[in-house]
């Protein structure tokens, strides 16, 4: 089921849609976060940010950016 | 030979370059320490080469400033050679901005940093595999230890003579998606990861990343911080420096003053009162605030801040603070010039470039000032504050950062658009390498002596011809009108005008004045917060142009007048 990252579950998810204007799109894309892509869902505050571990790093995202990553989980 | 070193923001370039070239660039556990493009000089053989080390990017179509600067000079091709640094836990992600590089079709090598860092974490690359499939010559290198720079600087001028242009053998594509795709290929050719048990770091960093741990940490943090600082300053100055300055200089200077005769010129260099916390005296008091009082505290500040920099927690207390910080305009990440600005002012503006909007900048500038004294400063409220109750200083602290908070309450009101989101990579944490950080503290020490030492010397040259030439008396009595509408001690109109030069120093200077507890809160506060000092002024100045600076003094001085008031009534209830 797709649901948004910040009302995701914990655990490894998959990039199904990025909502947003190009330069948020560049944005993720070159720290390895992009549509079809891998990322897991490590922690999360309740109003964001989201802390997710994408390909060996760690990264932080505002509220806003994990409103605009759909995202499903993975089986 | 120009060479620029390349890579993603804290891969270790900066250590890289001063392994280099030999000179010291400050680096930090945290993406984007090097603003500014750092330029050095070295000689591989015969090959006189200069190196330039250009901020961190993650690719070359980057969003954020420091990212524009380094793909504007990357794609400029105005260089023989690139370095890349990569660094060995993150191959994929560096991976990415080693394609690109690799388009551009310039002669390059790697350098690929933490290669001992990540061997312990399990992660196993075979550095020859990936050489050849790139077809660029790999050096692995252990940068905090400097193991490996021998191997580059042994072979580099035969890569520089071969002046073979690399083919790449690498059929590179287009599409930015295919690049990650290939990027995944040349990983699990050349990639091993084995899991291992969590460290200890990696558990500290589950405790610091759970949102029902990580906020109680941070108190304790903050406060051990505090705690430590004044610590170590404290007792610095009781069984070191002061018991120093008395026993041993003192009798000395007490000895020279002894062979002045002419009143005036006795007058200048030794004041009225030899002692260093009563009179103005050049030779005693002019030596004895900067190194005697503030020396200890900014060595104990530096030794804190750079401790905690380098174990990599400075990003997660801006995670932390995010969403508070959106209350106030900012993102989380804003919150780091603040943090940046309680060592120096200076670097603290620099790193507003971390920032992406005017409105973030204009904010974080305002909240800067405000919220954040210096070192120094803080060193001197410390020992203005040293013989009354913890209790008072504690409450000028807190004024100051409530006055902030409403300062920016403000500003986020009436400065148009959004506070935007934050992004940032959290890097691993890492054991603090004691060489890089006293190499850090002695850059910073050093940066404060030359500075600080002559100003405070110069202002109280200042003071002295003033006084003796009744200006003090003058212009305490043209201040004395305006210090009735905003309840400031008169008689320290001459500090106020020295603060422009030089806030810490102005700080410092109260000390002589004999002032009750009430006139110190008071005068600390509008001292700390009335006008940025002259150096930052220049710097804000250079960072966002002449409307935004003017903006961000006159609001700023606004603000303090208004609120040293308030603060006088409420001290009037308090004490």
């Amino acid at each position: 089921m797709a649901v948004k990252l910040i009302d995701s579950n914990f655990g490894k998810l998959r990039i199904i849609k990025i909502i947003g204007n190009k330069s948020l799109v560049k944005k993720l894309f070159s720290l390895g976060i992009y549509e079809g892509g891998e990322i897991e869902k490590k922690f999360s505050y309740k109003k964001g940010p989201v802390i997710v571990k994408v390909l060996n790093s760690t990264v932080a995202l505002g509220k806003n950016m994990a409103e605009k990553i759909i995202v499903e989980e993975e089986k | 030979m120009k060479i620029i070193l390349v890579g993603n923001p804290n891969v270790g370039k900066s250590i890289v370059f001063s392994y280099l070239t030999g000179y010291s660039a400050i680096s930090s556990n945290y993406p984007g320490t090097t603003v500014d493009i750092l330029k050095g000089k070295t000689k591989f053989g015969s090959f006189e080469c200069e190196i330039i080390d250009i901020p961190g990017c993650y690719s070359l179509e980057g969003e954020s400033v420091a990212e524009k600067v380094a793909s504007e000079i990357i794609n400029s091709k105005n260089y023989d050679f690139i370095f890349n640094v990569v660094d060995s836990n993150n191959l994929e992600r560096n991976l990415f901005l080693t394609l690109e590089l690799m388009e551009l079709k310039k002669p390059m090598i790697i350098i690929m940093t933490k290669a001992d860092i990540a061997r312990n974490k399990g992660i196993d690359i075979d550095y020859k595999k990936l050489s050849e499939i790139l077809n660029i010559k790999i050096f692995p290198v252990i940068a905090t230890v400097g193991v490996g720079f021998d191997n580059i600087k042994n072979q580099i001028e035969d890569i520089f003579s071969s002046k073979k242009i690399l083919e790449n053998s690498l059929n590179i594509p287009k599409d930015s998606l295919e690049k990650w795709k290939l990027i995944g290929d040349i990983s699990r050719k050349v990639q091993k990861i084995v899991h291992k048990h969590p460290s200890i770091l990696e558990e500290l960093e589950e405790i610091t990343t759970t949102p029902s741990t990580a906020i109680p940490f941070a108190f304790l943090v903050v406060f051990i911080s505090f705690y430590l600082i004044r610590f170590i300053g404290e007792s610095l100055i009781a069984y070191f420096l002061d018991p120093l300055f008395n026993n041993y200089y003192m009798p000395l200077v007490e000895r020279f003053s002894s062979y002045f005769k002419d009143a005036f010129l006795k007058n200048i260099i030794f004041s009225n009162n030899i002692n260093p916390l009563e009179g103005f005296s050049v030779l005693t008091t002019g030596l004895y605030i900067p190194f005697v009082v503030v020396l200890p505290y900014v060595f104990s500040f530096y030794f804190v801040l750079t401790i905690l920099e380098d174990i990599g927690y400075l990003p997660r207390l801006a995670i932390i603070l995010d969403r508070f910080s959106h209350k106030i305009g900012l993102h989380g990440y804003g919150t780091i010039p603040m943090i940046m600005g309680m060592g120096c002012k200076v670097p603290g503006i620099f790193s507003l470039r971390i920032l992406e909007t005017e409105r973030e900048k204009i904010i974080a500038a305002s909240l800067l000032f405000l919220i954040s004294p210096c070192v120094p400063q803080t060193a001197m409220i410390f020992s203005l504050f040293a013989k009354y109750p913890f209790i008072y200083m504690f409450l000028l602290f807190a004024y100051i950062v409530l006055v902030g908070i409403i300062a920016s309450f403000v500003l986020n009101r009436i400065l148009k658009g959004d506070s935007s989101d934050l992004f940032i990579e959290i890097p691993p944490y890492h054991m603090p390498v004691f060489k890089n950080i006293f190499l850090k503290i002695k850059v910073r020490i050093t940066q404060f002596i030359l500075e600080a030492v002559p100003l405070v010397i110069f202002g109280i040259f200042i003071i002295n011809i003033l006084s003796i030439l009744n200006i003090v008396d003058f212009l305490s009595k043209i201040f004395s009108k305006l210090s009735i509408i905003f309840s400031l001690p008169s008689k320290t109109a001459s500090i106020f005008m020295i603060g422009f030069l030089k806030k810490d120093v102005a700080i410092s200077l109260l000390i002589p004045f004999n002032l009750s507890l009430k006139e110190i809160l008071v005068s600390s506060f509008f001292l700390v917060t009335y006008l940025p000092c002259l150096a930052s002024i220049f710097v804000l100045l250079k960072e966002l142009g002449k409307k935004t600076t003017i903006f961000v003094i006159f609001f700023n001085l606004f603000i303090s007048l208004f609120f040293t008031k308030i603060f006088w009534i409420i001290l009037s209830f308090i004490i």
